[in-house]
């Protein structure tokens, strides 16, 4: 496996000339945005440097193209990177004034054979090898990521736009009830009871909330695409945005249908606490 | 020489388009209505009385024929134009009264001058007689809501006089109410054209029709 | 009775209906509000930050963020030549690394740490004591730290601190240094949770002895008055051409289009949602009140009223509607950008300074043009079936019903 080349720092990067090296030179992978901005093909030999300004590179031979892998703490980042095989990664930074810097790396990454035993395997590891930091890839969530932040940012947004939603949604009830007064009146004047009639307002918000809890994630679920693929075209990135999984559809859908019957019932309960005789006057 | 009719209507005809079939509800209607005249309209539901009613007031286009209101075809008028005749020079009476809930009587009666940009002391004034007219001065506060179904046709007619008119148009304007308040109403219809508004009364009430100077029956969208 | 009163009567007869929609809208707005504070409020904040430190031009080795690249060689040369630029009053080269302190209970706290060749105090704010000046002890390194490293250590200006560097990228077992604390101070970029100590470069070098000499992650420059940042940069530029020169507006403009981009999208795609979503409902609660009015509004035409006169009475409805609950959105999103600020804030690593919402003037302009060009839009279809009511028909309807 080819370690990755990016946590050396930008590297200077030169196409050489159509005239091959004298020898075959070492093969290397880049990036598909590196090779979209500077017109690599797999074959071509460039030059890469350990120095930024360029000192002393060396010859390599494209030998494929990579995407890779979405990281969304690097979002923003332009994803110009290579990997090398890692001889040839330290010759090409190695200090000659350090014979250690031929045989150091940044990070060794290890795959257990069982992922659960990765807390006790780092422990161990660290205690055996003074000095060095074992961590678990997976690490348990403090709540002070990033993207644990920004999921309460989301989940704030989310609140007061039900906030908002329901206050529309009580307004446009308040509207329903009223434009039935006299439907309302005439039951009531007829001997129909209260209870009677807030069942049927309950049925009938039930059906109007489910059906427009269900419609709104499918529209979700369809817009998610859309979504998707402008911040994937946006950023470059093969990163999901949005995805509506079931649990958030069952939690949206057990917000919504009670916030709807709720205000339905409440609506109809203001009408209904007013007398026969004032339902009925115009 | 008489005095030029106040509404002069000359082989109206009204077609209604109906997804079963074009309905005609008006065929060739000639009517003339001078100053100061009172004229009874009645007959069965649906004869046409209502449609007739609405050409005459310039709520409705006829399909064909031509109306002219003091002098002026109504057909070449605009739209605003037929506007600002209604408020100017006719009056409208409802059989379902058709006050602004929100207003009081007074804001009702004085709305319509308002429109027509009277001066406010000229208004003030209007309004408290108008009021004074239909006998409700001192209900001038309530809303509709707060009123008899009497007292709301009173404030109704109070309304259409406000600017004036030369014109008033009452469609039913005993329908929605008793004997005895019906009588009322049809007593101040008397007075309001006994003060030289010339009135158009459509209606099922004999009695009320009765009242009137000129009675037209009506069958199946024709003059009988 | 104008349009604008008939369209309050009309509004004030249903008081619940009207209460509830000038809430949602409220709510809605708040959040509008928010987002348009939130489309500058990561720029001005950083602004802010940048022109407080005092230096308004950085030079880099290369084009990658500050501090994040790799570092200039020969700095204080660089320095020195820079600061003899006729635009440029100062220039500070800056090293960055890490150090360790151990606290009284044993534990290592890990320190920010940075080296700075400023002469003149820029940088910082001192909050006690003085800054980094030559101690009469040439042995002693001085040290200036901020308050909550002073704290979690009880710091004082004249107390010892001992630092063991760790500097670079691999593990080191550097001794520990003993440094004099010359001053206590707030520096700009510091974040809420961050323990920073800033030295002189000779200091850097002894803490962290295992770094090069002559190498500074970034040159602080601070252009003269009358100069400008823009003279200073292409002067900077011609004397060390193959180095990135930037003014804090490019680092600005370049942070909008990468790190704080995803702010900006997602208050663009937020504001679009609750502009939409006001509009919607708004036009909503319009539709329903005019189809429950059709008579009243078919009167109103009967006893003379013109179409525009009955369509600017529902134009006021929705402005009074929407108006109402645009204003109470003013100070209802100012309270929800303190929440959500706070919640942005909790990120690790930021500067302690830096806002995610800040006012603006402008934003409230915006505020105001945008909620009152909804309301006219949610006004249009309910206005059209208004314009178009046919009268007699409408009047007809309403008997038999």
């Amino acid at each position: 496996m080819l370690p990755l080349l990016s946590s050396l720092g930008p590297l200077a990067l030169a196409l050489a000339s159509a005239t091959p090296a004298p020898a075959e030179p070492p093969k290397i992978l880049v990036t598909r945005q590196l090779a979209e901005a500077q017109r690599l093909q797999i074959g071509d030999v460039v030059s890469i440097s350990g120095d930024p300004s360029g000192r002393d590179p060396k010859p390599f031979k494209i030998a494929g193209i990579y995407e890779p892998t979405p990281d969304p703490m690097r979002l923003v980042a332009k994803r110009y990177e290579a990997r090398l095989h890692l001889p040839d990664l330290m010759a090409l930074n190695a200090d000659p004034k350090d014979p250690l810097s031929a045989e150091s790396v940044t990070a060794v990454n290890v795959k257990l054979r069982d992922p659960a035993d990765a807390e006790a395997f780092g422990r161990e590891l660290a205690a055996r090898v003074p000095g060095i930091l074992a961590l678990p890839t997976a690490r348990a969530d403090d709540g002070a990521g990033p993207f644990a932040v920004l999921e309460r940012f989301h989940l704030a947004i989310a609140l007061v736009t039900v906030l908002g939603s329901t206050a529309f949604l009580l307004a446009l009830m308040v509207m329903r009830a009223e434009e039935r007064r006299e439907t309302v009146g005439i039951l009531r004047l007829i001997g129909i009871s209260r209870r009677h009639i807030l069942l049927e307002v309950l049925v009938e918000g039930l059906v109007v909330a489910t059906a427009g809890a269900v419609f709104g994630v499918v529209f979700a679920w369809l817009t998610e695409g859309a979504v998707n693929r402008f911040f994937q075209w946006r950023y470059d990135t093969a990163l999901v945005f949005v995805r509506v999984t079931a649990p958030i559809a069952a939690r949206c859908v057990s917000l919504s249908v009670p916030l709807g019957v709720l205000a339905g019932l409440a609506a109809s309960w203001a009408l209904l606490r007013r007398d026969v005789v004032a339902l009925l006057r115009r | 020489m008489s005095a030029p009719p106040v509404v002069e209507a000359r082989d109206l005809t009204k077609v209604f388009p109906m997804p079963a079939g074009p309905v005609t509800a008006l065929g060739g209607v000639s009517l003339r209505i001078d100053p100061s005249e009172y004229v009874a309209i009645s007959g069965p539901s649906g004869c046409g009385k209502s449609t007739l009613l609405h050409l005459l007031g310039c709520v409705e286009t006829p399909t064909s024929g031509s109306i002219a209101l003091d002098g002026r075809q109504v057909a070449s008028l605009s739209d605003a134009e037929r506007s600002r005749l209604r408020l100017a020079r006719i009056g409208f009476v409802f059989q379902r009264f058709f006050l602004l809930p929100m207003l009081t009587a007074w804001e009702n009666v004085e709305l319509p001058q308002s429109e027509l940009r009277i001066p406010k002391a000229k208004r003030r004034e209007r309004t408290r007689e108008l009021l004074a007219y239909v006998g409700l001065e001192s209900r001038a506060d309530h809303r509709p809501s707060q009123l008899s179904g009497g007292e709301m046709q009173r404030v109704a007619i109070a309304r259409a006089l406000a600017n004036r008119p030369s014109l008033v148009l009452a469609d039913e304007p005993t329908g929605e109410l008793d004997e005895a308040t019906g009588t009322q109403i049809a007593d101040l219809l008397d007075r309001v054209n006994a003060d030289g508004t010339a009135l158009v009364v459509v209606t099922h009430n004999a009695a009320l029709a009765a009242r009137a100077g000129r009675r037209i029956a009506m069958t199946s969208g024709r003059l009988a | 009775m104008s349009p604008a009163g008939l369209a309050w009567r009309g509004l004030v007869r249903q008081p619940a209906r009207a209460a509830l929609g000038v809430a949602g809208i409220a709510v809605v707005g708040a959040l509008l509000f928010d987002m348009l504070l939130l489309s500058r409020g990561l720029v001005v904040s950083f602004r802010d930050i940048l022109e407080g430190a005092g230096f308004d031009v950085r030079v880099t080795a290369t084009d990658a963020p500050p501090l994040l690249g790799p570092p200039l060689r020969d700095a204080e040369t660089l320095a020195e030549t820079v600061r003899a630029l006729p635009e440029v009053r100062d220039a500070v080269p800056l090293r960055s690394g890490k150090a360790e302190a151990t606290a009284a209970d044993g534990s290592t706290l890990p320190i920010y740490f940075f080296g700075t060749g400023s002469r003149s105090g820029h940088g910082w704010t001192a909050i006690e004591g003085s800054g980094l000046t030559p101690s009469a002890d040439a042995g002693t390194v001085p040290v200036v730290v901020n308050r909550r490293l002073a704290s979690r250590l009880s710091l004082t200006p004249g107390s010892k601190l001992r630092l063991r560097g760790a500097c670079g990228s691999q593990a080191t077992a550097l001794p520990p240094v003993e440094m004099k604390v010359q001053g206590i101070v707030a520096f700009p970029f510091d974040s809420s949770a961050g323990l920073t100590a800033m030295t002189t470069l000779p200091g850097f070098l002894r803490v962290c002895a295992n770094e090069s000499p002559g190498l500074a992650e970034l040159l602080l420059v601070a252009s003269k008055p009358e100069a400008g940042a823009d003279a200073a940069v292409a002067a900077i530029r011609r004397v060390a051409p193959g180095l990135h020169v930037f003014s804090n507006e490019q680092l600005l403009d370049r942070l909008q289009r990468t790190d704080f981009s995803y702010f900006r999208q997602i208050s663009f795609v937020l504001s679009a949602i609750t502009i939409f979503f006001a509009f919607l409902l708004v036009t909503t609660l319009l539709t329903v009140s005019v189809n429950q009015r059709l008579g009243e509004l078919a009167v109103l035409r009967a006893l003379g009223f013109r179409r525009w006169r009955i369509v600017s009475g529902l134009l006021c409805e929705s402005l009074l509607l929407v108006g109402a609950g645009g204003l109470l959105a003013l100070p209802g999103g100012a309270l929800l950008a303190l929440w959500l600020d706070r919640i942005l804030r909790t990120m690790p690593d930021l500067p302690e300074r830096l806002h995610f919402f800040v006012f603006e003037p402008r934003a409230v302009l915006l505020h105001v043009a945008i909620i009152a060009l909804t309301a006219l839009l949610a006004a249009a279809y309910p206005a059209v079936l208004v314009a178009r009511l046919p009268i007699a028909a409408t009047l007809r309807r309403e008997v038999v019903s």
